[in-house]
């Protein structure tokens, strides 16, 4: 979330497309009520009549997987009608920039853009980029007219998203999209703002990354970013996962968004060289500039006095990827099926049922040696062996439980999507001989350290070098009970010596020796500070001479009325609650809409830490510096960007710099209405084609035998593979079966009677679910034919409840693909077949 | 000591004291439930007991009311002209030096009391079982409700009458309940056609 | 202190059936096991081991595709209720100081005479042919705690506070009048919404089945008066015109 929680309260109009809050985030109603108490308008944009759309103002429908459609049309109308918030759009994004000659779009290119390489399924991006000036700057044309600028670009690309065009792709009637389209496009004026809630509606799709773009740029066109009331906001799916990612959970990066170092990055000058950027704008805070201090802090953190400067800061020790290699889920199970693993970690996880085309995974673990699985309960992934359609004689994979204890059995803190840490208690003791994963992985780090002690083994330095000092070590070294807190502390990071600033003079000391940092603008790169994720330097605290552990702090005030409670708990960066909220004011200072005033700058209010009129008020701001109009300190907004402007012209991405339209894997159409010859997005990887590859990873689009559309999703009641949830009584008896919702006209087709036990089926695999037969889905117009949608829940599992009563995943129909930023596997649309059982 | 006839078989009094009985704790503890009093319920042990006593009385109450058929019916449903001057006077109650009609085994009161005991004794009974067994059945149990306390008032009426004028009322009746026998005397002059038809009889 | 409501505002309410697990929580009442019957709605009925329940209902719509309203049924904590007047077991049903119709199991003999009482049709058994139905957690309020549904409601759907105040704010916000606002000497659960109560699969107007008026009122006065004149006549009649005696005997 650009914003947090609370704020969607200060919305005008919120926008619901690409997620159900009112099933999957109950408590995010809370604040959509409130704002609709207030008279803002809700919008849901979804396939299904959601619980959502039960409470929306406006309910738009709209076929799966083309919601870049849905949302080109309305950067379209939001152009065409002028109702784009100039100054901002002129000042805070890149619209004025020009872009080179050559580059060339899916109008021009029949669906691609310039530089694409059918062999490898990629674009060289040369042409993705601006034309510069002597300064080294991106041209520019403030009055947006040139034909090159990003502007004029925009509007050309998305004038082929006409209004007839969008309804019959996305199966939307007319009037309802400008009926969205005018009520969202309203908050382009300075005093009204809208918000957009998403969830996995958008990231599920081969075009994921490019659904949020699109929103983006409607964002940014209408100046909703860094407002109160508004930004993109992800609805994370697991109440942690923001956590997860913040870090680096994840194969690609580190923690804080570090990316993780690839083989042709031999040193840490490397390292830094390719991952720090440079900017020639000397308004931007260019923010990444401070990638050394960040590495090299968790470098220290993660390997303390061990790493120095002669050792490179131990970042040898660093695992490598190899240049090129994505790691990912989709790819991981694809080499686990094709034999590459010996042992595997199901660490609090089921992939048997919450992966995408489980049957292939169900089969992969097969492939394994070993296996541990850390969970509450035993899943349908630790009794994989003896799964439907398993023979246990023929699987040979060992299988080890380790009991881990609840998220109430231990303490912590979590993240939350408003990017808010929140420390929570323990509420009861582990159950039984569980533990908490933290003294799982101290048990398991001190084994797998003396194993190397004893007999070495190829490289055991970074296992054997690494800081562990996270409480009292009994005679074998070996941490007794480890003591959260002290982790906590090591992620803050602390002052290894006595810290000087040395830009003045005298150098004035900023901490000392032993202390917690109290904010990431204090680390260094030359070794003096540890941190292990910056993001989270200031969590917990020196603060006056006192250790503030600032994620359990529970004030209630609220000083702006904004809902931003900056005592309550802690929020990275800094405490921040609203990023990029520097540009909610205009270059002088100025809150655009008064009345929601996140940030203000008052130019005679002294500040303690300059001792020089001219501060800040509300927020903590994106940086300290004076806004844009001041000439000599002036910075610009968009502090994550080197050029400290929004990017409209998104060339960082996989698959354009600009979102295009294209149909999913499998979708019931023969030909994209955009483009001819690109059916699907043509940068993602194809696991299964006509040349070859996996007949588990089949695909069949348009294909009679699978004529419907389908969406998995999930429900109030449970939660993921539902594996915590299933094993609670309560909820099972809210939703005690898998089951599929179909509407009144095909249930008619099909003979299919609500409460029916009916057969999906796709290419890869098919379950049983019960019908609910239903005025909630409709069928649609699409291209002059009818398309029927259904959709089905994820959360049920052979293994529990034991009688079988609940079905099993929903995945076991989903293909193998995924985003081609993301690799987030396209579980939003695909085709199946209905069939009574 | 005088002449005595018998009026009631060992068996009827036995049912007699049964159904006095019955009817009197059913009509307690009924009293009990109607007014929610807590000074009866602790009679029968609680609430709970209460209720299972008054329900399997219920059956006691049933069962005997059936046998009393086979005891009174008969008598209560023979009326001739006497019974017409019998109500006329009042059965005589009315007075202190009564002028009654003749009357048979049972005089015209006892008759119409015995019939609107069966009548009301099997509504209350029907309804009550309907209550105890059927939960449930909404309108059923609407009725029955109805009905078994209609019939409860009208036993509460009809109950406590029938005592006073079986004891205090008329001294030497309430001996049938204890001996089954009345004086000859007694009766020839209380019940002549009773004891005129005995004497056809012998 | 004065009487409480809970004020049920389906417009708010999403369907998320949180206070439907809450109450199962609080009230430590076993899980149902359960089909899913072709609807998100489940248990299909309130049963005892499920006080407060989340309709969902589809009605037809001109804008939509469908409107889809969910509701929360339960007690209604009625000011003039029909499950306390049948009630033949002292203390089994009882109010508190804030209006709750609560119940004691140990004093409820099981009779079921409630259910038939109940405009509402919301007494069940348990496995002892006890009462169960929602007491507004009789326990936490007695404690200066709200009700768990409403404590557990993420939107403000179900609140609770004085009966008065509830009425006074909804008033505010544009409800003239609150379903069960009038009915039964007030309800102690009142509804906010515009539509018809009939849409939310509420009675019109609920009323107490009027045999068991007519024998609240009537029967039950005879039944003490009755026995009363009885025993007084007789008295009387004993006094004044004294036993039929035999006349020789005198
Ligand atoms: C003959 C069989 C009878 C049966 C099966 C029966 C059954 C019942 C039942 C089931 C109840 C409801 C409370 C409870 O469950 O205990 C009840 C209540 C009551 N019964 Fe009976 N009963 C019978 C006879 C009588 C008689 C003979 C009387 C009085 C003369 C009587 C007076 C009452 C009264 C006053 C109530 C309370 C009514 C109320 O509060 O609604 N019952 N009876
Ligand atoms: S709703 Fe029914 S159970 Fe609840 S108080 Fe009213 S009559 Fe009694
Ligand atoms: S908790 Fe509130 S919003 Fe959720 S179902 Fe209950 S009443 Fe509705």
């Amino acid at each position: 979330m650009t914003n947090h929680w609370i704020d969607v309260k200060n919305a005008d109009v919120i926008l619901v497309m690409g997620g159900n809050p009112a099933s999957n985030h109950p408590i995010s109603m809370k604040w959509i009520m409130k704002a609709r108490e207030k008279g803002a308008k809700l919008i849901v944009v979804d396939p299904r009549f959601t619980q959502t759309a039960a409470k929306a103002d406006i309910y738009a429908q709209i076929r799966s997987g083309t919601d870049i459609a849905f949302l080109g049309g309305m950067i379209k109308y939001i152009i065409d009608n002028n109702l784009y918030f100039k100054e901002y759009v002129i000042n805070y994004t890149d619209a004025p920039f020009i872009v080179k000659e050559d580059f060339k779009m899916p109008g021009e290119l029949d669906g691609l853009y310039s530089g694409y390489d059918e062999k490898t399924r990629k674009y060289d991006k040369a042409t993705w980029s601006f034309q510069m000036d002597e300064n080294g700057l991106p041209k520019r044309d403030n009055s947006l007219k040139d034909p090159r600028s990003v502007f004029q670009l925009l509007k050309k690309h998305y004038s082929r998203y006409t209004i007839d065009k969008v309804s019959e792709v996305t199966g939307t009637p007319k009037e309802k999209l400008l009926q969205v389209y005018k009520t969202y496009a309203s908050t382009g004026k300075p005093n009204r703002v809208g918000t957009e809630l998403y969830a996995m509606g958008w990231t599920q799709h081969t075009v994921g990354t490019q659904n949020i773009r699109a929103m983006s740029i409607i964002q940014l066109l209408l100046g909703n970013i860094g407002m109160a009331g508004g930004g993109i906001n992800a609805l994370r799916g697991e109440s942690n996962v923001q956590g997860a990612t913040d870090y680096g959970v994840l194969f690609h990066i580190l923690t804080g968004y570090n990316p993780t170092p690839s083989a042709s990055l031999v040193d840490l000058k490397s390292y830094i060289e390719k991952f720090t950027p440079k900017t020639k704008e000397t308004r931007s805070v260019n923010w990444w500039s401070n990638r050394p201090k960040y590495i090299t802090s968790y470098l220290k953190a993660i390997y303390g006095s061990k790493a120095t400067e002669e050792n490179d800061y131990c970042y040898s020790y660093l695992p490598k990827l190899d240049d090129g290699m994505n790691a990912s889920w989709l790819n991981l199970f694809d080499n686990m099926y094709k034999g590459k693993f010996e042992g595997f970690f199901a660490w609090g996880q089921n992939p048997a049922c919450s992966s995408a085309n489980a049957n292939k995974v169900r089969k992969a673990l097969a492939k394994l040696k070993w296996m541990v699985n850390v969970n509450l309960w035993e899943n349908e992934t630790s009794t994989f062996w003896k799964g439907p359609e398993m023979n246990p004689k023929d699987i040979e994979t060992e299988v080890f439980m380790l009991p881990c204890s609840a998220s109430m059995e231990k303490e912590g803190s979590i993240s939350n999507s408003g990017r808010l840490a929140q420390w929570r208690y323990k509420a009861v003791e582990p159950y039984g001989q569980s533990l908490p994963d933290a003294e799982i992985m101290n048990e398991l780090y001190y084994r797998v350290k003396r194993l190397y002690q004893k007999e070495g083994g190829k490289f055991p330095d970074p296992i054997i070098n690494l800081t562990w000092d996270y409480g009292e070590k009994d005679k074998d070294g070996k941490v007794k009970h480890l003591d959260i807190h002290a982790v906590a502390k090591e992620i803050n990071g602390y002052y290894l010596e006595d810290v000087y600033d040395k830009k003045v003079d005298p150098p004035k000391l900023i901490g000392k020796k032993g202390e917690l940092i109290n904010g990431f603008p204090n680390l260094q790169a030359d070794g003096t500070t540890s941190c292990g994720n910056w993001l989270y330097c200031g969590s917990y605290a020196h603060v006056d001479g006192k250790i503030v552990n600032k994620m359990a702090k529970r004030g209630k005030d609220d000083p702006t009325g904004l809902g931003l409670f900056p005592n309550w708990a802690w929020s990275w960066p800094l405490n921040r609650r609203v990023i990029y909220n520097r540009a909610s004011v205009d270059p002088k200072g100025n809150p655009w809409d008064p009345n929601r005033a996140i940030i203000k700058w008052n130019p005679t209010k002294i500040n303690p830490a300059t001792n020089k009129p001219g501060m800040w008020e509300g927020d903590i701001p994106d940086g300290p510096a004076p806004p844009l109009a001041d000439e000599k300190a002036g910075k610009l907004p968009f502090i994550m960007k080197p050029l400290g402007v929004a990017s409209l012209f998104g060339a960082g991405l996989a698959d354009g710099p600009f979102p295009e339209h294209y149909e999913p894997l499998e979708c019931p159409l023969q030909e994209n209405p955009f483009s001819k010859k690109q059916r699907i997005n043509p940068t993602i990887k194809l696991f299964y084609s006509k040349e070859g590859g996996l007949q588990e990873d089949i695909f069949l689009s348009c294909d009679v035998r699978f004529p419907y559309v389908c969406s998995t999703y999930r429900v109030t009641e449970h939660w993921q593979t539902g594996v915590m949830t299933r094993h609670t009584p309560w909820l099972l008896e809210l939703q005690p079966q898998l089951f599929v919702e179909i509407s009144k006209e095909l249930a008619a087709e099909k003979n299919i009677k609500t409460g029916d036990k009916v057969i999906v089926s796709s290419a890869r695999g098919k379950v049983w679910a019960i019908a609910n037969v239903t005025d909630r889905l409709k069928p649609f117009k699409v291209m002059n034919s009818t398309i029927h949608q259904v959709g089905l829940p994820y959360h049920y599992g052979w293994k529990f409840p034991v009688d079988g009563s609940g079905g099993d995943t929903a995945n076991l129909l989903t293909p193998t693909v995924g985003d081609p930023n993301t690799m987030i596997p396209e579980s939003k649309a695909f085709m199946v077949n209905i069939e009574k059982a | 000591m005088a002449e005595m006839v018998r009026k009631a078989s060992a068996f009827e009094i036995f049912n007699h004291w049964v159904l006095a009985i019955s009817c009197l704790l059913l009509a307690l503890s009924g009293y009990g439930f109607l007014f929610k009093l807590e000074g009866i319920t602790a009679l029968f042990g609680g609430a709970n007991a209460m209720k299972d006593i008054h329900n399997y009385l219920g059956i006691v109450f049933t069962l005997s009311l059936f046998l009393s058929i086979f005891n009174w019916l008969k008598d209560a449903l023979s009326f001739d002209s006497d019974d017409i001057k019998w109500i006329a006077c009042a059965g005589g109650y009315l007075s202190k030096h009564p002028k009654v009609p003749p009357m048979g085994k049972l005089n015209t009161g006892q008759k119409l009391y015995y019939l609107a005991l069966l009548a009301f004794g099997i509504a209350i009974a029907i309804s009550g079982f309907v209550i105890w067994l059927m939960p449930g059945q909404r309108n059923y149990i609407i009725l029955s409700h109805l009905v078994h306390n209609i019939s409860f008032v009208v036993l509460m009426i009809a109950v406590p009458v029938h005592i006073y004028l079986a004891t205090i009322a008329n001294p030497g009746t309430f001996r049938i309940m204890v001996y089954g026998t009345v004086p000859y005397k007694w009766a020839a002059k209380r019940h002549p056609k009773w004891i005129q038809e005995l004497s056809h009889g012998k | 202190m004065g009487r409480k409501a809970l004020l049920i505002s389906p417009e708010l309410c999403i369907g998320c059936r949180a206070c439907q697990v809450a109450c199962k929580s609080w009230q430590q009442l076993p899980a149902d096991k359960t089909k899913n019957t072709g609807s998100y709605e489940n248990p299909g009925d309130l049963t005892p081991n499920l006080y407060n329940k989340i309709r969902f209902v589809e009605v037809p719509s001109q804008e939509n595709p469908v409107r889809w309203l969910f509701v929360s049924q339960r007690c209604m904590h009625c000011d003039d209720a029909g499950c306390m007047k049948i009630c033949p077991a002292p203390g089994a049903l009882y109010k508190t100081k804030e209006g709750i119709v609560a119940f004691n199991k140990d004093k409820c003999i099981g009779c079921k005479l409630c259910v038939a009482g109940c405009p509402f049709d919301v007494p069940r058994y348990d496995e002892k042919g006890k009462i169960s139905k929602c007491n507004l957690c009789e326990d936490r309020v007695a404690e200066n705690m709200i009700p768990a549904c409403a404590k557990t409601c993420p939107t403000g759907s179900i609140k609770y506070g004085d009966w008065d105040e509830m009425v006074a704010s909804s008033k505010k916000a544009g409800y003239e009048k609150l379903y069960g606002q009038m009915d039964l000497g007030g309800l102690g659960v009142l509804y906010a919404f515009k539509d018809t109560p009939k849409l939310y699969g509420l009675n019109e107007r609920p009323q107490i089945p009027e045999s068991i008026v007519f024998w609240h009122n009537v029967l039950k006065p005879l039944a003490y008066i009755g026995l009363g004149g009885v025993v007084a006549a007789s008295a009387l009649h004993y006094l004044l015109i004294g036993p039929h005696k035999e006349e020789e005997e005198v």
